[in-house]
């Protein structure tokens, strides 16, 4: 996270999560509220050990706790994710009725008391005919930004199990937001789950790549020609070289995929975003230079990603920035690509 | 006489320095050659039960010519299965002064039966020096090893260890458990102490990625980088490089560039997490330098050849990249049209062969006809 230079930023990715189950509690019917009591459900955080650097301190849990964040950091507007259904529940109405509660919960708790903020919407990846009526049950309210799936499931995004999903975001201009981790009961290799936190941890950018490209090579985007995707705290400086492999594959055996019309980076260029954090990047600032021109300013989303810390990258990268590529980061570009509730 | 004797009888020999090594080229064993060399049992068990692993053209098939060199198909054979035609195709025609031979018909054995796994590797590197190695000094081959039984592997190394002709030890980019596991450390372990390279070559069975299956061969295809960035993620993470200092490994065709941002990754999120893997006591980055070679194919090509020269650098590979031909593969790159404009005289003279020299222990000089 960095503070000092990311004032009055758009801020695309802000974690908040409830202290625990109990706060949920009064935004569920009779049936969860005793299914949750005779399990002893839990808030599963699995993806974020409470000891380890990266997870920082918990997210704010409440309006309070927020502003003190707020008043730190600043924003003119800021994007709130809250990944407490992401776990490895399998039951797929529990999945649509935890996202009605968080969704409702953020609205209660964050949204109806500070007008800098928005949220994204959580909605249900086992489910997909609950997760349209998700979408459908926030219309005109406007301060949910984006639709939020986490990064990590059972079948790639492009895939046409998801289509009527994709289709409701794309007939309201909701981006769909990819945020790093997900269904932990999935490895995150071809193979077995890793013996180590710090190899899922990195798992999430080979993830977003498999997202990156079933989105292109599935054809969504000619078929929902608006839709916009966005990819949260996967990272960004592994695009170049897979954009670069992606087209010259694709110039090779289009014939299989002749619903892909142009070269997928242009594609990915035109409808996706991915914010700053975590930045991973080199320490020679010629070199970050370098990189950053490769991808494309205008494909960067500044966020904080507060509470988490993944080391010194994003800071570098702000500090390399030049004013027009800093404005278009922290600002320019969000507004453009959310339009209308966050510009 | 033999065949070699009788060449060199015949034309004028001269002395030559080694100025192209191809370190990617794909000879294919056909089934009944395998049936007939594997023992009574196994033969048997190949014609009535087959192999266990779904083949993955079967999972993804490939549009144009089973994704093969449209010109490679030998009358009879299937591409890769004729010695004449490759050595007139690749050898011949671009003048290769070394070719590794990565044959991938046990790559996905890692499924069978212990024995029957153990049976095909060795029945494919016997067919490798007999049908290959034995008609053409130019040819280097790997050691192909059923890495899932790592006692067996070790055996197979050790049968074939003394023949300098093998150069390395193949396995496939996905096993039954990550590569960074513990369990294949004695086969690590074996080959290094051989000097031989472990080779990481693209396949095996790859198809779930973190995020389920891909729908395509496109996506499989264009994810080769993706599952590699995994592959070497787990052998760092799982501190492989750590345990064992003089493995030395070569990621075969699943690109190159990607390693740069990979070890940015891996850099930084290694300073944030160290204390629990305290094993690792060294950046990530520096692990990937020295013990990580890569092939060039399919080279990754940007618009602006200037980012391919900006990313070797960024990734430190000026002496890790060796060329690669990937013959018969539709993807086939060409050393005279494939190498990226802009590299310097130096540069280029280790990608196409100064740097494949070193690793493999290949001679700088031949005296050939």
């Amino acid at each position: 996270m960095t503070v000092a230079t990311a004032t009055e930023a758009i801020d695309c990715d802000l974690h908040v999560a409830p202290a625990g189950v109990d706060t949920l509690l009064p935004y569920l019917d009779e049936y969860w509220r005793s299914y949750i009591d005779d399990a002893t459900i839990r808030m599963g955080q699995a993806a974020y050990p409470m000891g380890a650097a990266t997870t920082g301190a918990a997210p704010a849990g409440n309006h309070e706790e927020l502003t003190a964040v707020l008043d730190e950091t600043r924003p003119r507007r800021a994007i709130l994710s809250c990944l407490a259904l992401d776990g490895v529940h399998r039951n797929p109405h529990y999945g649509a009725a935890m996202a009605t509660a968080i969704n409702t919960w953020m609205r209660d708790e964050f949204l109806e008391r500070d007008e800098r903020l928005r949220a994204s919407m959580v909605v249900s990846t086992l489910d997909i005919p609950a997760a349209v009526a998700e979408v459908e049950r926030w219309d005109g309210d406007g301060r949910f930004a984006q639709v939020l799936l986490p990064v990590r499931n059972d079948i790639p995004y492009g895939n046409r199990y998801y289509h009527p999903l994709h289709a409701a975001a794309h007939e309201r201009g909701l981006p769909i937001a990819l945020h790093a981790w997900g269904r932990g009961g999935n490895a995150p290799t071809t193979t077995g789950v890793t013996t180590s936190y710090l190899e899922d941890y990195a798992s999430n950018a080979h993830i977003a790549q498999t997202q990156m490209m079933s989105f292109v090579a599935e054809g969504v985007f000619s078929e929902l020609p608006e839709l916009k995707i966005v990819f949260l705290e996967c990272g960004f400086s592994w695009l170049p070289p897979q954009l670069w492999r992606f087209d010259k594959d694709w110039k090779g055996v289009w014939r299989e995929v002749p619903w892909v019309k142009e070269r997928p980076s242009e594609y990915i260029r035109r409808h996706m975003r991915f914010t700053t954090e975590p930045a991973q990047l080199p320490q020679d600032p010629e070199q970050i230079a370098q990189v950053v021109a490769m991808v494309g300013p205008e494909l960067l989303l500044y966020a904080s990603d507060h509470p988490h810390e993944h080391g010194a990258s994003s800071e570098r990268l702000l500090a390399s920035l030049g004013d027009e590529d800093a404005e278009a980061i922290l600002r320019g570009n969000a507004a453009a690509f959310y339009g209308g509730s966050i510009a | 006489m033999t065949q070699l004797e009788d060449q060199a009888a015949t034309k004028q020999v001269t002395r030559r320095a080694v100025e192209l090594v191809d370190v990617d080229i794909h000879p294919v064993m056909l089934g009944p050659d395998m049936a007939r060399r594997l023992p009574e049992r196994w033969g048997r068990h190949l014609e009535r039960y087959g192999r266990r692993a779904p083949f993955v053209t079967d999972l993804y098939p490939r549009p144009r010519n089973k994704g093969m060199r449209a010109d490679s198909w030998p009358e009879g054979g299937i591409p890769g299965s004729s010695y004449e035609l490759l050595r007139e195709q690749l050898l011949d025609e671009h003048d290769i002064d070394f070719g590794i031979l990565l044959c991938l018909n046990a790559h996905d054995a890692g499924y069978e039966h212990p024995e029957y796994d153990a049976a095909i590797n060795r029945v494919v590197n016997e067919w490798i020096v007999e049908e290959w190695l034995d008609r053409d000094e130019r040819l280097r081959s790997c050691i192909s090893v059923p890495y899932d039984h790592p006692e067996l592997a070790i055996a197979e190394i050790e049968r074939w260890a003394g023949d300098d002709r093998f150069v390395q030890v193949l396995l496939p980019a996905a096993g039954q458990e990550p590569f960074g596991s513990r369990k294949y450390w004695p086969v690590y372990r074996a080959a290094a102490d051989a000097g031989l390279p472990v080779a990481f070559h693209t396949g095996g069975y790859t198809g779930h990625r973190g995020a389920g299956w891909p729908s395509f061969y496109l996506e499989e295809h264009a994810g080769y980088g993706v599952v590699m960035q995994m592959l070497l993620t787990s052998l760092v993470c799982e501190g492989t490089f750590a345990a064992i200092p003089n493995l030395k490994v070569v990621m075969t065709e699943g690109g190159a560039l990607w390693a740069a941002a990979l070890r940015w990754r891996l850099d930084d999120a290694w300073s944030q997490l160290r204390d629990e893997v305290p094993e690792l006591d060294r950046l990530p980055s520096e692990y990937i330098h020295d013990h990580v070679w890569f092939d060039t194919q399919p080279m990754e090509e940007p618009d602006d050849p200037q980012h391919f020269l900006q990313v070797v650098e960024q990734a430190d590979l000026s002496d890790r990249l060796m060329f690669a031909t990937d013959y018969p593969h539709w993807d086939f790159d060409t050393p005279a049209q494939s190498v990226p404009r802009g590299l310097g005289k130096e540069q280029r003279a280790k990608l196409l062969a100064g740097t494949a020299i070193e690793l493999y222990g290949l001679p700088t000089h031949v005296d050939r006809a």
